[in-house]
């Protein structure tokens, strides 16, 4: 006899996945919102669109490539405040919302406004409360101007906890030296143009009544030679330098030194030199004598002050005269070869694929889960669709994405751990599809949606964690475009394909355990051939892959296997399944077993993309610990769905014993 | 009419019933997760014990079985040694994916992939056994034809003669290995007047005087000095050998002990029969059919960063007065003559601009070469044969039904 249809039942596992997928959701956004009232910065208005659209592509050198200035404020802003926008209160108590190169143009041009923004992200209050400054919430954001009175004791603390091995750090400790990094970091920046800002005191030249005369650095750039040539003198005749030369050239020194990190914005003249140079640099360079290029040096840092000064007077000089330092910039960054992607790259992070990805994703969960919820009729089949159209779109934007990154890289698309997430992401989607376009149940249909935004928010969640630019160039053994194009991609579709069939038998034990299919043995058969299927598929991948990776090691190291970790997880995969396979053909696993054992290589999968990266050894260890105990969460899920599979077994065959024993109690009573 | 009884199932014999045990999925599934659990926990003790003490253990030959340990603690289960899991599956696989697979078209990519698997797993086994590895170190404008070998510790005994040294004659690591304390052993050289008495071996010590730190473990004091064993180290190519020795001449008259240790900087001498001879210990030595010379170095970084772009090795390949240029860099080894240069590292850390380099190679003889690369395109060839068939069949089974419902 055949199970009624328990629609209840469905209607109440959906909306429990919808309340857990509204918790996830509703985290991530309550994580990523500054807490408590808006900050109020008195006299601050918003850059006009006009200006931000000159200075975000300004191409600029960092991580070893060229990227716009857009890109470095976004990973700057995203390292100090933990995102990429923020809100505060301006002139007239209107709201703004400050982007990423908005903020870091007030940080560089505006900094008697910047250090009142909320810009640094304190995840515990006691961090705060150790330098005896007055603390809001546990976890808050501060501005520079809030901070300030604890500097000096925030340092002397820092410095307290270095010598503390990493590992034995308590959580305090650790993030007291990371706040006192990023003060140092954003002091740079913020002092990045003092240069410009206030030019060079000409000390003794003033009267009672007028203050000394300034002149710009660039004109004493200009008198360099004529300047060293006076210091030389004394040393040779072995006596001192004049007092007023000593310091101006004090001034000069300590002006170069605030702008010698940060912003690498000038192309060396040399083709060959690789490095471009920071505004300090370049000072330097040329009052050193040691310039290639001294005219053109003086040039850049003149047309820097002139940008820099303009500010006061109004945006529409400042813009006129940035763009005119931009476009020399350009000239020389194109020349070099060097500026093709700046304008690709300033329009992904501005269109922000994944963002759009993830609404796309949660609005298909949304449709599939009422689908799966009403099970049949016309209604199921408006969410089916529903839930296709936004699945298709939100893996194009996914796969976009990944297409635009290939071409600002300029290499396949996987090449660290951030890139994994995103292509497994969009893989397991298509995958899913597939899987639906083949068996027609809905089923796969509907977990395309939350496999793709699980993905996505995890890849965000990383990005803002690691706060690291992952479209930087890669180490020299990892930089063959063929093994990545082979290798990488398939072990990751290898990945992929593993955890897609996790989920799915995942989505089965549920099924078959609460009975939410009505007995449908149709549907459970269906399943288990894309189960199945999909193993196949993971072990083929994970195979070639890991002989393809070996084959690697073989030519870059000599040998073929070095039981690195990351390479013995892939192994792992390769050999679960293929336990998995030996033992389903030879029967010592069926239908129940079949899944239970799927969903076991979510496992493996998760130990060898992810947990191989906490032990701390071998060749593909990326040294981080962040999602350290989320993994621990995954396996403890996925534990619990072995569990409940392992009990709806042993409850479904005292079901079926004792339905026999009525059946045959049956046929006596008629016999008899 | 009689009527036939039927007769009962004849009993199988013994090679029969062995035979389809061997050839089994049962044995093939638990070998496949014997593997598993041995490569995760070998993956895990390799963090404290270091990579080639937990191959060593795991996957050796000599390690029929093991006990793992994590954290430094053991764990209470014993486990067969993965060289014999391997050699049950390799059987397994002839047995069963090869000869009493069902043959026929659908079972075609299978049995291909099986072979290719068997292939595999016996390029490893050369491999394991015949492979050897090595290193190499030249400065720029410097030539060199012998590798290092990064873990094999031997004695070398040579007569030194006027105008250079005479044959060098080598006790090879694995005569050396066993001769622990209290268990000395004499080893012989028939073109020499004499042979070594060598005990206690240590595979990583250090000579220590006894008045500095007083012997702990009744070790053999000579010359007031004695070798104190330390820990190995977690990269077990850093550890340094050392043992005693006593000459042993014709006679069979002994010299007093002396310490032989892989970290001196001079030989020991002795004089035999008014002949002059070498004693040393070393890493292994072994000479090349031709030299390699490094005429320039190159290391590249991404720009503005220490992240590493490009190291490349110019070099020159001498034989028999033959040179030929080559050029060796990350991804792309030199390979001649069953020999492989691989670009390993590079030195001195942080020199200037100008400043003579050298170069590190990684070299290595192994027979097997390429056999992994081969049995790959077999395996994933039968693989995607099978992976075809079964897809094909399923379109078509699901467009059978889908027609039929209609």
């Amino acid at each position: 006899m055949q199970h009624k249809n328990p629609v209840w039942g469905k209607w109440v596992v959906a909306a429990l996945a919808a309340g857990a997928l509204g918790v996830v959701f509703v985290n991530m956004l309550i994580d990523n919102m500054p807490k408590g009232d808006l900050q109020k910065i008195e006299g601050y208005v918003a850059w006009q669109k006009e200006s931000v659209e000159v200075v975000e592509s300004l191409p600029l050198q960092d991580g070893g490539r060229i990227k716009p200035f857009s890109t470095y404020a976004g990973f700057k802003m995203l390292q100090l405040h933990g995102a990429r926008s923020m809100k505060v209160l301006g002139k007239g108590g209107e709201k703004y919302k400050i982007k990423p190169t908005e903020w870091l143009m007030d940080t560089l041009f505006r900094p008697e406004l910047a250090v009142n923004l909320p810009t640094f992200r304190v995840d515990n209050s006691q961090v705060l409360e150790a330098i005896s400054i007055e603390t809001k919430g546990r976890r808050d954001r501060y501005s520079y101007a809030e901070i300030k009175p604890g500097i000096q004791k925030l340092i002397e603390l820092a410095q307290s906890y270095e010598p503390i091995e990493k590992k034995q750090r308590d959580p305090i400790q650790q993030q007291t030296i990371d706040l006192a990094y990023n003060i140092r970091n954003y002091e740079s920046l913020l002092g990045y143009f003092s240069f410009a800002r206030r030019g060079m005191e000409l000390r003794g030249t003033g009267s009672e009544a007028a203050a000394d005369k300034r002149a710009d650095l660039s004109s004493v750039m200009t008198a360099a030679p004529q300047l060293m040539a006076e210091v030389r003198a004394a040393n040779t005749e072995k006596r001192e330098v004049e007092g007023k030369l000593q310091d101006l050239l004090q001034q000069v020194l300590e002006a170069a030194n605030y702008s010698k990190f940060g912003l690498f914005m000038l192309p060396p003249k040399n083709a060959s030199d690789g490095d471009w140079l920071s505004a300090g640099n370049t000072i330097m360079a040329v009052m050193t004598m040691e310039s290639k290029d001294p005219e053109a040096a003086i040039i850049d840092i003149k047309a820097l002050e002139t940008a820099v000064r303009s500010v006061t007077v109004s945006e529409q000089e400042f813009r006129k005269h940035f763009a005119e330092f931009k476009d020399s910039v350009e000239e020389r960054a194109d020349s070099r070869g060097e500026l093709k992607p700046i304008s690709m790259e300033v329009s992904y992070f501005k269109r922000d694929y994944f963002l759009n990805a993830i609404v796309l994703f949660f609005l298909g969960t949304l449709c599939a889960l009422a689908m799966w919820g009403i099970g049949s009729g016309k209604s199921a089949k408006i969410f089916s669709w529903a839930t296709l159209g936004f699945t298709v779109i939100g893996a194009a934007y996914c796969v976009i994405a990944i297409v635009v990154r290939c071409l600002i890289m300029d290499r396949p698309p996987v090449g660290n751990l951030y890139d994994t997430i995103i292509f497994i992401g969009a893989t397991g989607v298509i995958f899913s599809l597939l899987v639906e376009w083949m068996n027609r149940q809905r089923f796969a249909l509907g977990l395309a949606p939350i496999l793709g935004l699980a993905l996505i928010i995890l890849a965000r969640r990383y990005e803002v964690g690691d706060a690291g630019d992952h479209l930087d160039p890669l180490v020299a053994v990892l930089d063959s475009n063929f093994w990545l194009a082979t290798h990488v991609i398939t072990i990751t579709l290898g990945y992929s394909a593993g955890l897609l069939a996790a989920m799915l038998s995942c989505g089965y034990v549920l099924m078959r355990g609460l009975n939410l299919d009505g007995g449908n043995k149709d549907l459970r058969r269906s399943l288990s051939k894309a189960v199945y299927g999909c193993i196949c598929l993971t072990v083929f991948l994970s195979l070639v892959g890991t002989v393809l990776g070996g084959i690697w090691a073989n030519y870059s190291w000599g040998r073929f296997w070095g039981w690195d970790p990351k390479e013995n997880g892939a192994l792992m995969i390769v050999l679960w399944t293929l336990a998995i396979l030996h033992a389903r053909i030879g029967g010592i696993i069926k239908e129940w077993g079949l899944h239970l054992a799927s969903i076991f290589t979510a496992c493996i999968v998760a130990f060898s993309w992810w947990h191989v990266n906490f032990l701390g050894v071998g060749l593909h260890n990326y040294g981080f610990t962040a999602g350290k105990g989320a993994i621990w969460v995954f396996y403890a899920a996925m534990i619990i769905f072995i569990l409940f599979g392992a009990v709806a077994v042993i409850v479904e065959y005292y079901d079926k014993q004792a339905k026999r024993t009525a059946k045959e109690k049956t046929v006596e009573g008629l016999e008899a | 009419m009689e009527i036939d009884k039927q007769s009962p199932a004849k009993p199988r014999s013994v090679p029969s019933i062995v035979y389809d045990f061997l050839s089994g999925f049962q044995v093939a599934t638990v070998t496949f997760l014997l593997l598993l659990i041995l490569t995760w926990l070998a993956t895990l003790e390799q963090i404290d014990s270091g990579l080639y003490p937990t191959l060593n253990k795991y996957f050796s030959w000599k390690s029929p079985w093991l006990v793992p340990e994590i954290n430094g603690k053991k764990v209470p289960i014993i486990l067969p040694g993965g060289y014999y899991v391997s050699a049950l599956l390799l059987l397994n696989m002839i047995l069963g994916g090869i000869i009493r697979i069902r043959k026929g078209w659908r079972h075609a990519g299978n049995l291909i992939s099986h072979f290719g698997i068997v292939f595999m797993l016996l390029g490893g086994g050369v491999a394991h056994h015949f492979s050897e590895r090595g290193n190499m170190a030249i400065f720029e404008g410097e030539a060199s034809n012998v590798a290092e070998d990064y873990h094999e510790y031997v004695v070398e005994v040579a007569e030194s003669k006027e105008g250079g040294t005479g044959k060098i004659h080598v006790i090879r690591g694995r005569f050396l290995e066993g001769l622990t304390a209290g268990n000395p052993r004499i080893l012989c050289f028939s073109e020499l007047p004499l042979s070594l008495e060598i005990s206690g071996y240590q595979g990583n010590c250090q000579p220590e005087s006894e008045l500095i730190n007083a012997p702990r473990n009744r070790e053999l004091v000579v010359d007031g000095y004695y070798l104190r064993e330390l820990e190995s180290n977690v990269e077990t190519e850093r550890n340094i050998a050392g043992c005693y020795a006593r000459i042993v001449k014709v006679d069979g008259s002994k010299s007093d002990p002396f310490i032989l240790w892989g970290g001196q900087y001079h030989p020991f001498t002795a004089k035999v029969d008014g002949r002059n001879f070498t004693i040393d210990m070393r890493k292994r030595l072994w000479p090349m059919p031709f030299e390699v010379k490094l005429d320039k170095f190159t290391a590249d970084f991404h720009p503005g960063t220490s992240l590493p772009a490009k190291f490349i090795s110019d070099v020159t390949r001498v034989e028999n007065g033959r040179e030929a240029e080559f050029r060796i860099q990350m991804n792309e080894p030199m390979r001649y003559e069953g020999y492989t240069f691989f670009q390993a590292s590079y030195g001195p850390s942080g020199a200037k601009p100008g400043e003579n380099m050298y170069s590190v190679f990684e070299i290595v003889r192994n027979p097997a070469d390429n056999w992994p690369e081969y049995s790959l395109y077999v395996v994933a060839f039968g693989m995607l044969v099978t992976f075809l068939t079964k897809l094909g069949g399923h379109l078509g089974a699901a467009s059978r039904k889908r027609n039929y419902a209609a």
